[in-house]
């Protein structure tokens, strides 16, 4: 009987392990979405840019001007989980992303998963991009291949046991992971035009990827989206980030308000923007008036968060 | 005696710091919501929701002077803790900190010096004096303010 116990244990311990492996590991996007992506289009691809941000975390720390569009890495992220090093994304073949396909980009992308397979770290937002339509993708990739070629690789990542080993990501993912809308519809009795705040949404959750910080995340690092934008403690430990809610101090201001601000940095009280929000704000600056209203409008009409 | 003497001049004395690291954040705060003000009234204007006047473009212009001359002047040692948005920045990096003051104090001296006795005569030589102040806002509160 004993024996029968143990010979069970054994097979479940093995099954289980296989499941865990299996469950772990990345999962790009199919083969019928990498075998037919759209042509991309750089000078579309240019907007992606700056709503998506890039340049905030791979140039280098306090690049001004024509250096922000050099994306060598190297800024750190320091995390509970330990530090992260944000690689070399530039058009460098050898050191940058110059040499990938892509297939290979929009699986980073969209799926979290590097050129060799391996998972990526959620430190990289693809858990917000992966929102994303894949033609605005495509055509970001087009455009980032236009930018300087930068040499050099970014330090590794500094991260402790078990947080080193990219394979336990896959588990990760399968938990953190959702590639629909955040929030179904606007607010009840929100008088919004549906397409700019179907926009709205699409900048907010995907390319811009606002909740990665105003919204508070679980022990294991994912967000919570029942918290949706209420705001979270800040990532470096000094200080609050503020919530985009209807309950914070947003709720107070008109959809020109966000928007000026998103455009020129002062609040309604000219107060100025501050902390990370200055890259944020001035990668915003770029994009289409049309945009930072749709983003305006999106945060306006968003139901109160559930925390 | 000489012990309680001692002991109430250590208290005495600690007190006196922990209210004069208070009168330094409220003194700080007090200046900063003048700057804030002065940035409404010129945001205003150049925004054109306010009527421009050179008058009232020279008060803006003067109180970003007199805050970028004498703000640096409440960051005693003591005073990050508190009701204050003050970044650890400041202590840590205090050359950095400097460094932006005077680039505030240089920016807003330039806009005095443009102004001249009457203030700038229309509201494009108004935009090209006080831009470059509002410019150091977000770049100090990028490093040197949190949010609480």
């Amino acid at each position: 009987m004993l024996k029968k116990i143990l010979g069970l244990g054994v097979v479940l311990a093995i099954a289980g392990a296989g499941t865990g492996w299996v469950l772990s590991a990345s999962t790009p996007l199919p083969a019928e979405v990498l075998s037919s992506l759209p042509e991309g289009d750089a000078a579309r691809g240019e907007a992606m840019f700056w709503a998506g941000g890039c340049t905030s975390c791979h140039s280098a720390p306090g690049a001004e001007g024509e250096d922000k569009l050099k994306l060598g890495g190297g800024l750190k992220l320091v995390s509970p989980f330990g530090t992260f090093v944000a690689p070399n994304i530039s058009s460098d073949a050898q050191d940058g992303i110059g040499g990938w396909s892509a297939a290979s980009f929009a699986n980073a992308m969209m799926t979290g998963t590097g050129p060799h397979g391996e998972n990526l770290y959620p430190a990289f937002p693809f858990t917000s991009y992966s929102r994303m339509d894949i033609q605005d993708v495509t055509d970001l990739f087009a455009f980032m291949k236009t930018l300087p070629a930068v040499a050099g690789k970014a330090p590794d990542h500094e991260l402790g046991f078990p947080f080193n080993i990219r394979r336990g990501l896959g588990l990760w993912k399968l938990v953190n992971m959702s590639s629909g809308p955040v929030v179904k519809e606007p607010a009840a009795g929100a008088d919004v035009d549906m397409d700019v705040w179907n926009r709205g949404r699409y900048l907010v959750e995907g390319p811009g990827h606002c909740g990665e910080c105003h919204t508070p995340r679980n022990p294991i690092g994912g967000l919570d989206y029942s918290a949706w934008l209420s705001g979270a403690d800040a990532p470096t430990g000094e200080g609050k980030i503020p919530g985009l809610d209807p309950a914070s101090e947003l709720g107070s201001w008109s959809v020109p308000d966000i928007a000026y601000y998103l455009e020129s940095g002062f609040t309604p009280e000219y107060d100025s923007v501050g902390g990370e929000m200055v890259e944020v704000q001035a990668n915003m600056a770029k994009l289409p008036a049309s945009d930072r209203e749709a983003i305006a409008v999106y945060l306006k009409a968003l139901p109160a968060a559930a925390k | 005696m000489k012990k309680f003497v001692a002991a109430a001049l250590c208290v005495c004395l600690t007190a006196s710091a922990a209210f004069a690291a208070g009168d330094a954040i409220t003194t700080r705060k007090t200046i900063m919501d003048s700057v804030a003000a002065a940035a409404g009234l010129g945001g205003g204007m150049m925004k054109g929701e306010i009527a421009y006047t050179p008058a009232a473009g020279k008060a803006a212009i003067m109180s970003m002077a007199a805050a970028s001359h004498s703000f640096g002047a409440f960051f005693p040692e003591g005073s990050e803790a508190g009701d204050t948005t003050a970044a650890p920045a400041i202590w840590s990096d205090a050359a950095g900190f400097e460094a932006a003051l005077a680039k505030f104090a240089a920016a807003s001296d330039a806009a005095v010096q443009a102004s001249g006795k009457d203030g700038p005569a229309d509201v494009d030589a108004f935009k090209a004096a006080f831009g470059p102040i509002m410019a150091n806002c977000k770049s100090c509160h990028e490093t040197f303010r949190v949010k609480k």
